[in-house]
């Protein structure tokens, strides 16, 4: 009950933002402008349009969980108010929970609104609805919450600025990691493979949550995939929360 | 609350989310491996056709574009050194280009391209194409079409080595080398006129008893081609005119078709066949 009047509080917060509502806007006009960049191909029109339909809501929805997410625990403590919530019966995990989903909650409000805009200029073209567009969204709606937790994460010890940076590092990090199976096949066995291969495991891979190459080109996916991203996806986040939890219970506000 | 409890209750919170943190640690490592074990698909090419061309990458690296063409070019080796790609090969040219736009002194990539793509993608064109790239960029390197001469040469294709091994000995810098090419592959094209011309100038030039060896032997094999051609294309007209082959080579010079019988450059004759009307020098060029 507590998480979830925390969480709806965030929410309530996180909309009166205004940069959610600029981020917000240029994800409507590059939405918008991948109609004008498909007039300019030769061919399919289509593939164009949801290839950057689908970039956009990744790329911006990435940044408002980073600008938001980063602000959420820091603005607290900044302005002092966390002193008022926590002398109140609040577990400090509830509070860091209730800023996950309240975030989350955000995100995903924000998501379905991009996803309609986008799904609107899908069926103008196509006349269809395409089921297996919705997945990909889901997908980079997974990939959101996983970097919300990481937002509020660095956000319980650091900066905006430097938790900004360090969460963009991490989105970057976990859409290269693959490339570590290229030096996985390079190296020969012994302690450096081990060394990657442990690396590899450890890192965020966030290409799994990236069906959009596959669902644009009609390509089949193994259903497994599905299920084991999802939940990859959701135990991550949830590795990330209890770290978040850990430092935020070290913290010493007095 | 007394004190201890609020302490019991603290350790035991903090122990939960420990045991979390390890639970969930070690079920992401589990479901990256069963994620790794599942196959996707990919589109044939689809990791590189979306590079854009090195004009406009160069913009997109800031200042930095020697540092991309480096990342490029070793994630180039590795793509190319990947043989479970079977349509690797389709995007070379495109790759290579790129790197050349942003770095177009860096020589490694034209020969390794052109390596890879006359060895493994068996496309002579590419490789030539690659290596003109090279020499366009860098006019006084002369390895670029020394190397194309040496693929057009082990292709067959002589006149095409002609011409490279001739650009690389104008080059300041190349290799004595490069003009003995260029004699062999002019040989192979039967210009025996200008090969004989350039082994004696490789002659009368070299600065050691090897290289002087060598253009000697040349001389020999290039002189031999010439007489034999003189000799078969006689015995030729011979057989022609008499209806029968000539039984000793003085007979083209008794029935006037001849003036002179040549000899080689160590004064031999020639050595005739009667019974197939073949002409073969008197000693093996090689090992004169």
């Amino acid at each position: 009950m507590k998480i979830k009047t925390i969480a709806l509080n965030t929410f309530k917060e996180a909309i009166r933002d205004r940069i959610l509502y600029l981020l917000f806007f240029f994800a409507a006009i590059a939405l918008a402008f991948s109609r004008l960049l498909a007039v300019l191909t030769v061919g399919d029109r289509v593939k164009i349009i949801k290839d950057v339909g689908l970039a956009s809501i990744s790329i911006f929805g990435v940044l408002m969980a980073i600008l938001i997410g980063t602000g959420l625990v820091y603005k607290e403590i900044d302005k002092k108010t966390i002193y008022t919530l926590l002398s109140k019966p609040i577990q400090r995990w509830q509070f860091l929970l209730g800023k996950f989903f309240g975030l989350v909650l955000t995100l995903f409000i924000m998501t379905l609104a991009m996803g309609v805009i986008f799904l609107a200029i899908v069926l103008l073209h196509t006349g269809k609805l395409e089921g297996r567009l919705l997945l990909a969204i889901l997908f980079i709606f997974l990939e959101l919450a996983l970097i919300t937790a990481v937002a509020i994460l660095f956000s319980c010890f650091s900066t905006p600025i430097l938790s900004s940076i360090f969460a963009l590092s991490f989105y970057l990090i976990g859409h290269l990691s693959w490339g570590l199976e290229t030096f996985i096949l390079k190296t020969r066995s012994g302690a450096a493979r081990f060394g990657i291969r442990a690396l590899s495991a450890i890192l965020p891979d966030l290409e799994n949550f990236n069906f959009k190459t596959e669902i644009v080109q009609g390509l089949a996916i193994d259903p497994r995939f599905y299920l084991f991203s999802a939940l990859y996806g959701m135990v991550y986040t949830l590795l990330i929360l209890s770290l978040a939890i850990m430092v935020f219970n070290k913290r010493d506000f007095i | 609350m007394t004190k201890t409890a609020a302490l019991r209750r603290k350790g035991s919170a903090t122990l939960l989310l420990v045991v979390l943190l390890f639970l969930s640690g070690a079920g992401i490592v589990a479901l990256k491996s069963a994620v790794d074990r599942i196959p996707r698909k990919k589109i044939p090419g689809a990791s590189i056709i979306f590079i854009p061309s090195g004009k406009y990458l160069k913009y997109a690296t800031f200042g930095y574009s020697s540092l991309a063409a480096d990342l490029i070019y070793l994630w180039a080796i590795q793509y190319y050194t990947t043989y479970t790609i079977v349509d690797r090969f389709q995007n070379l040219e495109h790759i290579f280009s790129i790197i050349a736009e942003l770095d177009p002194r860096y020589a490694d990539p034209y020969e390794i391209g052109a390596l890879i793509a006359v060895n493994e993608a068996k496309d002579l064109k590419l490789a030539l194409k690659i290596l003109d790239l090279g020499l366009e960029k860098n006019p006084d390197q002369w390895i670029f079409p020394f190397e194309a001469g040496h693929y057009a040469q082990r292709a067959g294709d002589y006149e095409t080595a002609r011409r490279y091994y001739e650009k690389t000995s104008k080059i300041p810098g190349a290799p004595e080398i490069a003009k003995r090419l260029y004699a062999a592959a002019v040989f192979k094209g039967m210009d025996l006129k200008e090969s004989w011309d350039t082994w004696m100038e490789v002659y009368k030039t070299a600065k050691d008893e090897r290289t002087r060896k060598i253009a000697g032997k040349h001389l020999y094999q290039v002189k031999s081609a010439a007489d034999t051609k003189l000799l078969e294309e006689a015995v030729g007209r011979f057989k022609e005119k008499y209806n029968r082959l000539p039984g000793g080579l003085d007979e083209l010079v008794s029935h006037g078709l001849l003036s002179s019988l040549p000899r080689d450059l160590d004064g031999k004759d020639y050595v005739y066949d009667p019974r197939t009307g073949k002409i073969q020098a008197p000693s093996v060029w090689w090992k004169r």
